[in-house]
């Protein structure tokens, strides 16, 4: 019994240290979660894009993937990845977010319906041709501009 | 017949050719290209970077023309010297036509910020980026990200400069029109102003 105690305190004091010493700041996680989930959101959407300028030759199968992981991470519940507090104000130099994306709430969420109903409808008919993919494709696009030109600096 | 010299003015050959067709293809390549960037959607971005293309030409063959063309389009004659500009300035309110046989000081310089402004957009422009979905610029997969958002921050910075500059380049003609009774349209149309000849004091 005393042994377990000793060896719970010691994990304890050192999970303690470990956090401490990597200097873990659960915002600065939040920061870096949206960061990598609009990377992902990028490296799905990118293909498409590519596919509807001629760039990259249309797939009907990849299109269908692509789109469906789009409206996927579009309709992620992320609230957690934009806690208060973590704006690029407040995270000068580590996110490009606005307070705007706070300040002006519910606006931020408006535009991500958009985007919602946007890759909705590209993910249903992506599959059926390149016709088909080039009709629903500009909107989406419209819908990541809308919110980076209103939540998003240019610059870090 | 139409008198070539009344009073202090007369009828001269100031703009050639080449200079007048490069005028107006810049105001249609820049006007459109801007539009085109600031209101662009996925399906005509391309155009604005084969305008921005056809404005960089404009601006190396104005750089040409600024060392071998005729004197009034000269780089040389457009950058004034500062006691041009303390002159210039005296009479600006004057309600007379300047009578200046080429652009004024204030006009001269401002074509050279507009040139510098526009190389300046050209460049950044091959290295700006909408996140690689709606346009990027065919150099801005060669720098490193941090420098794709400069370039591109930059780019928006200038796009903003220009409508300054040529908002004012606009009302500055109109003034002229308007207040100084002197048309400049006209000429930049067909090359012939009314120049001073007689130096009184305007
Ligand atoms: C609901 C608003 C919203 C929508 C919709 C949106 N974005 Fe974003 N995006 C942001 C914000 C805010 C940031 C800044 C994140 C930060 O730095 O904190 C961002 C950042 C990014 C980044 C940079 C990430 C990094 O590594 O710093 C990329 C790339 C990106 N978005 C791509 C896209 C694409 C592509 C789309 C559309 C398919 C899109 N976004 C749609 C709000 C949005
Ligand atoms: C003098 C010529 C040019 C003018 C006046 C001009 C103007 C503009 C304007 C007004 C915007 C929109 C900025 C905004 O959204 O706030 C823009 C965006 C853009 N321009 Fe240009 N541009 C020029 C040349 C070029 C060239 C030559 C290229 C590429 C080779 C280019 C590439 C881009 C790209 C990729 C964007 C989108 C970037 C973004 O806004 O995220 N531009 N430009």
């Amino acid at each position: 019994m005393r042994n377990i105690l000793r060896f719970s305190a010691a994990i304890a004091g050192l999970s303690f240290l470990v956090t401490a010493a990597a200097g873990d700041d659960p915002l600065e996680d939040a920061i870096k979660a949206r960061q990598g989930y609009m990377q992902v959101v990028k490296f799905n959407a990118a293909p498409l894009f590519g596919m509807a300028k001629g760039k990259i030759e249309y797939d009907a199968e990849a299109a269908k993937t692509y789109a469906n992981n789009l409206q996927a991470a579009a309709m992620m519940k992320n609230g957690a990845m934009w806690p208060e507090g973590t704006d690029n104000v407040s995270y000068a130099g580590k996110t490009r977010t606005l307070p705007e994306a706070w300040t002006t709430y519910p606006k931020v969420a408006e535009a991500n319906q958009v985007w919602i109903d946007a890759t909705g409808e590209l993910a249903r008919v992506a599959g059926d041709g390149l016709d088909a993919l080039r009709s629903k494709i500009g909107a989406v696009g419209e819908g990541c501009k809308g919110c980076h030109d209103d939540f998003r600096a240019e610059d870090f | 017949m139409r008198a070539d010299q009344t009073g202090d003015y007369r009828r001269e050959k100031i703009w050639d050719p080449v200079i007048r067709l490069w005028h107006w293809l810049l105001v249609v390549s820049v006007s459109t290209g801007w539009l085109l960037g600031q209101f662009r959607d996925f399906a005509t971005v391309e155009w604005h970077i084969y305008l921005g293309y056809c404005t960089g030409i404009l601006v190396l063959i104005r750089l040409m023309w600024g060392i071998f063309g005729p004197v009034p389009v000269r780089l040389r004659t457009l950058l004034p010297s500062p006691s041009q500009i303390m002159e210039y300035t005296r009479h600006f309110g004057n309600r007379k036509p300047s009578g200046s046989p080429g652009h004024n000081p204030f006009g001269g310089l401002s074509v050279v910020i507009m040139l510098v402004l526009l190389a300046v957009q050209v460049c950044t422009g091959l290295f700006s980026e909408d996140d690689a979905l709606f346009a990027s610029g065919p150099l801005a997969g060669w720098i490193s990200t941090g420098g794709v958002l400069r370039a591109t921050a930059i780019h928006h910075v200038v796009a903003t400069l220009l409508l300054v500059f040529v908002g004012m380049h606009v009302a500055a003609v109109l003034y002229y029109l308007l207040w100084k009774r002197e048309n400049l349209i006209v000429p930049m149309i067909t090359g012939w102003k009314w120049i001073r000849v007689i130096q009184r004091d305007p």
